[in-house]
C-alpha cells in the first residue's frame, strides 16, 4: 500500500511537471529555427557576435561619429505592451502559488488533538493530505517551467554566488524535499522535509524576486 | 488548531510590518532580505541632475550597469574630454554630484538582481568602459544577429538600450519587454 502510494505521488509529479513543457512547445517547437554553434560566445575569445553588432560610427574612437550616429537614428514610436502570459510569467506564478500552498498545507495539519473525534481527524488529514501533494506537484512544475524559460541564466561559469545559480540550487532543493515529504508521510520525519522544502523555495523566490 | 491560526497570522502581520519599515532600504542586507518591493532588475535612475546630463547625449544608463571601479574611470575630467570621441565636459561641482551618484549606486554596490549578475561577471580582469564590454551583457547578446543591430536603421547598435528594451527607462532589460524595430518576431 506504502510502495503504490509513493508510486502514485511520483507519476502524479512527473505528469504535472511536464505539463509547462507541453504547453510551451504547442506554440515554439515549429518555429524553432535549427541550432547553430556558429558564432556562440566562448569566453576569452574576442570574436562575439557583439563586437559584428557594433556599428562602425559608434566604435569610431574619435570625431564626432558617435554623435552623428545618435542623432542621424530615427525614433519610432514604439507601442508595446509586455505579454501577459509567457513562459517567465508561467514560471513566476507557479512558485508563487507553490509557495502560497506551503503555507495552505502547514495551517491544514492535523494537530494532535486527544479530544478531536475521529471523522474530523480524517477529513483534516485528507485535506492536508491533497494540499501536500498538489504542493509537491507545482513544485515540480516550476521547476520544470523554470528550465523551460530560463535554461540560458544558468552558467556553472559564474560560481555559486551568481543570484540565478543559487535560485536554480534552492528551488530544485525545494522541490525535492516536498516530493520527499509527501513520499514519507504520513510517517515521522515528512513535516520537517515538507518545511524545509518551503523555506528553500521561498529562499529561491527572494533570490530572484 | 484556532491557537496556530492565531500565531500564523501574527507572524505574517509581524513580516508585513517589517517589509513596511525596510521599504526601499536595499542598500544593505537586511533591506533587500525583508523588503518585498520587487528588485529583480537595475535600479530606475533616480537623481534629476544625473538624468538630465546624461541623457542631453544619450540614454540616461542606469548605473547599476557598471561596476565602481568603471564610473570612476569614466567620470573624471580628463576622460570626459574624450568620452567616446566626444567632448563631454562639465562643470567640476556637477560631475562630482554625478559621480558619487553613479558610485553610490554601481553594480557592486546594488542589491538589484541583474546588478549583482553584472557585478559577479566584472569582478574578473579589465575593467569595462562600456556597458556592452561587460561579459554578461555580452553574453546576453550573443545570439542576436547582426542584421537586427547594427544592420537595422532603427537600432545601430547595441548601446542604444532604449531602442528595443522597452522599458529600459524604468530599469527593466527582461526579454518580454524587448521589441526590436523593424524585427516584431525576434524571437522566431
Amino acid at each position: 500500500m506504502k510502495c503504490k502510494l509513493i508510486f502514485l505521488n511520483i507519476v502524479t509529479g512527473i505528469c504535472l511537471a511536464s505539463l509547462p513543457g507541453w504547453v510551451g512547445a504547442v506554440g515554439f517547437m515549429p518555429h524553432q529555427p535549427p541550432l547553430s554553434t556558429a558564432g556562440s560566445y566562448t569566453q576569452g575569445v574576442n570574436y562575439y557576435m557583439l563586437a559584428l553588432n557594433e556599428s562602425d560610427d559608434v566604435i569610431e574612437p574619435a570625431g564626432v561619429a558617435t554623435s552623428n550616429a545618435m542623432k542621424n537614428l530615427t525614433v519610432q514610436p514604439v507601442e508595446f505592451e509586455p505579454p501577459f502570459f509567457s513562459r517567465s510569467n508561467a514560471h513566476k506564478y507557479l512558485g508563487l502559488g507553490t509557495l502560497a500552498l506551503v503555507g495552505l498545507t502547514a495551517i491544514a495539519a492535523p494537530e494532535e488533538d486527544e479530544s478531536a473525534t475521529v471523522s474530523s481527524k480524517s477529513r483534516t488529514q485528507g485535506t492536508h493530505q491533497s494540499l501536500g501533494r498538489l504542493t509537491a506537484a507545482m513544485a515540480a512544475a516550476t521547476v520544470t517551467s523554470g528550465l523551460l524559460a530560463h535554461w540560458d541564466d544558468f552558467h556553472l561559469e559564474d560560481g555559486f554566488t551568481d543570484p540565478d545559480n543559487l535560485h536554480v540550487m534552492f528551488g530544485t532543493l525545494g522541490a525535492m524535499l516536498m516530493l520527499n515529504a509527501v513520499s514519507k508521510a504520513p510517517g515521522s520525519g515528512h513535516p520537517a522535509s515538507g518545511i524545509a522544502g518551503g523555506v528553500a523555495m521561498g529562499a529561491a523566490i527572494k533570490l530572484t524576486w | 488548531m484556532m491557537q496556530r491560526k492565531l500565531k500564523m497570522s501574527a507572524l505574517l502581520a509581524a513580516l508585513l510590518l517589517l517589509n513596511g519599515t525596510c521599504a526601499g532600504a536595499e542598500e544593505s542586507f537586511a533591506g533587500w532580505l525583508f523588503n518585498f518591493q520587487r528588485s529583480k532588475e537595475v535600479k530606475p535612475v533616480t537623481d534629476s541632475q544625473y538624468k538630465s546630463e546624461c541623457s542631453d547625449c544619450h540614454f540616461a544608463y542606469q548605473p547599476g550597469l557598471l561596476p565602481e571601479k568603471s564610473w570612476r574611470n569614466l567620470l573624471t575630467a580628463e576622460a570626459l574630454k574624450d568620452h567616446f570621441g566626444d567632448n563631454a565636459e562639465l562643470d567640476k561641482d556637477v560631475l562630482q554630484a554625478i559621480l558619487d551618484y553613479a558610485v553610490e549606486n554601481a553594480a557592486d554596490k546594488s542589491w538589484y538582481k541583474r546588478s549583482r549578475k553584472i557585478a559577479v561577471s566584472a569582478s574578473e580582469g579589465n575593467v569595462p568602459l562600456r556597458i556592452s564590454e561587460v561579459h554578461y551583457i555580452k553574453r546576453k547578446h550573443q545570439d542576436i544577429p547582426e542584421k537586427m543591430i547594427k544592420g537595422n536603421a532603427g537600432v545601430n547598435s547595441l548601446s542604444f538600450c532604449d531602442k528595443c528594451h522597452t522599458q529600459a527607462v524604468s530599469g527593466v532589460f527582461d526579454a518580454d519587454t524587448v521589441l526590436i524595430p523593424n524585427y516584431p518576431d525576434w524571437e522566431d
